[in-house]
């Protein structure tokens, strides 16, 4: 369970997030959206580990971590992949840190388990979409969707219990988002991880959450579930009813239509 | 369009004739000019050394290449290995790999303290200072702390050299996304696993440019070190013969130092693409 209490966050005089209180449960898929620049991303990061607030507690299984670990997953929008390493290593990497560290490499004992590794990771791929020729491949040479399925397949190897993605969908094309969408949600029905997905499109934070979370003037403007009516008949309603109470520019809102 | 018609068009698309003739046309003037000042000189007086004809640089390039290190000018021929040129080259290369290693702890200085904000913080100011000395005005220090052998060479490469690639080093390391640290963390590296394994391996093709641009500041350093005090070396040798005026000795060595630091900096750019194929520059 993921806990935030008083979270106050002031970057340069302004508050970023204040007085903010949310308690996500395990299993849960959680959107969060809003207007740029009203919180989200700091909120992520204030989960992920990777920044601290200005006051108040951010607590995951009622402890307090101060940094990134292994049990929280992260799938960014930019940069979410090693440029210097293939597909395979890129994904192998998290598992052959864990069990190896720096030095351990440099033993014969790496080189076997590297290649049960290497099989592992192949089955991502394939569970990711992606080709056996795409493996070898470094994620300059792959296409923006393929590089967040391995972002995605580098942090679900892991195991992680909370995958937290910021805007990973953003730069997609419209096509290729709706695949990711389904994707992300499959995986989440096989894996129960607990998901915190950041968006400021809010078809996309319907379809994909169970809950969705409205931030908005440095606060949770509205908490709600999503019913499973809410990805069928009554999408449209339910996203006006989102978009109007998050503020969410008229532009975003339009994705909607080529998410349908 | 003629080609003085596109010499300030942005768009100018020069045929690939013309791009090699442009990138020759100031070395083939170079020679002739020099060829020219060559012959007027050796009109007016036959014996001019300054400007040597192509038969006396033919003349002196065999001795270098054919002569050992001695003063006997009867000396018998030698092999090449045992010639003064390569008797020279092998004692700066040393000089220069000693003072290439070096730049290795120099390297991981920096990576740490653009990591670790204490360790930068420990350090920076110190090698922002430290960056600003000429070296060569603290020659006549390391002479004297050092005395007149290798270390004070070295130590004025590294003197010269170090804060430029450590304080390079740092902006490389502070350039890295962070993304990629809280990416790393993520994936159950520690402080060093992320410093070493993430960062130090995408900036290093990064590194090995910036060192590569260094190469004639390395260089630079180094024959101010041989040219005062020492007993072997390339540039050690051409302030012997410019003593002498022995100038169809020093432009071949002047020449053979600028093919040896070509041909350093494409091993090295060769090195990077091939260790790093995924880096772009």
């Amino acid at each position: 369970m993921i806990r935030l209490e008083k979270i106050c966050v002031v970057y340069g005089g302004k508050k970023v997030l204040d007085d903010l209180n949310l308690t996500i449960k395990a299993g849960e898929f959680i959107s969060v959206c809003g207007q740029t620049g009203c919180g989200k991303s700091t909120m992520l990061r204030l989960i992920l580990g990777a920044e601290r607030p200005t006051s108040g507690r951010v607590l995951i299984e009622g402890r307090e971590l101060p940094r990134p670990d292994r049990h929280r997953g992260y799938v960014p929008q930019k940069y979410s992949l090693f440029p210097d390493r293939t597909v395979l290593d890129n994904i192998t990497f998290g598992p052959e840190m864990e069990e190896f560290g720096i030095l351990g490499r440099l033993t014969p004992a790496f080189r076997r388990r590297r290649r049960e590794l290497r099989d592992q990771a192949h089955g991502f791929l394939r569970q990711m979409g992606l080709q056996e020729a795409d493996a070898g491949k470094y994620p300059d040479q792959l296409s923006g969707g393929m590089q967040q399925r391995v972002a995605i397949a580098q942090a679900l190897i892991m195991q992680p219990k909370i995958l937290l993605m910021d805007e990973a969908f953003s730069a997609l094309d419209p096509k290729t988002r709706l695949d990711m969408q389904r994707l992300l949600r499959k995986l989440w029905a096989e894996t129960g991880t607990t998901i915190l997905f950041v968006t400021h499109n809010v078809a996309e934070a319907v379809y994909l959450g169970t809950r969705v979370v409205g931030l908005g003037q440095a606060r949770v403007l509205f908490d709600i579930e999503v019913p499973d009516s809410a990805r069928g008949q009554d999408r449209e309603r339910f996203e006006k009813l989102v978009a109007e109470s998050s503020h969410v520019e008229q532009a975003d809102y339009e994705v909607s239509e080529l998410t349908a | 369009m003629s080609l003085f018609g596109s010499l300030f068009r942005v768009d100018a698309r020069p045929s690939p004739l013309t791009a090699w003739t442009l990138s020759w046309f100031l070395f083939a003037a170079g020679i002739a000019l020099y060829f020219y000042t060559s012959y007027n000189r050796h009109i007016e007086n036959p014996d001019d050394r300054v400007v040597p004809t192509l038969h006396q640089l033919g003349q002196g390039i065999a001795g270098a290449f054919t002569r050992p290190d001695t003063d006997d000018q009867d000396a018998p021929s030698v092999r090449f290995t045992e010639s003064m040129i390569w008797t020279d080259t092998v004692a700066s290369a040393k000089r220069f790999i000693w003072s290439m290693l070096l730049l290795i702890p120099a390297v991981i200085l920096g990576l740490h303290m653009g990591m670790f904000p204490v360790v930068g913080k420990f350090f920076l100011r110190f090698i922002l200072f430290f960056d600003k000395i000429i070296a060569l005005s603290v020659l006549p220090i390391l002479f004297i702390a050092f005395g007149i052998d290798e270390l004070a060479k070295i130590m004025l490469i590294v003197i010269g050299v170090t804060p430029t690639i450590i304080l390079d080093t740092v902006n490389l390391t502070k350039g890295v996304p962070p993304e990629q640290v809280v990416k790393g963390f993520t994936l159950g590296a520690h402080d060093f696993g992320v410093s070493y394994l993430i960062v130090l391996k995408q900036i290093l093709p990064r590194v090995l440019n910036s060192i590569r641009l260094n190469l004639k500041s390395i260089m630079l350093f180094l024959f101010a070190g041989e040219m005062i005090a020492s007993q072997d070396g390339l540039a050690f040798r051409i302030a012997l013969l410019r003593r002498h005026m022995g100038m169809n000795v020093i432009i071949p060595y002047v020449l053979w130092v600028a093919l040896l630091l070509f041909l350093v900096d494409l091993s090295m750019r060769v090195m990077n693409r091939k260790l790093h194929p995924w880096f772009h520059e």
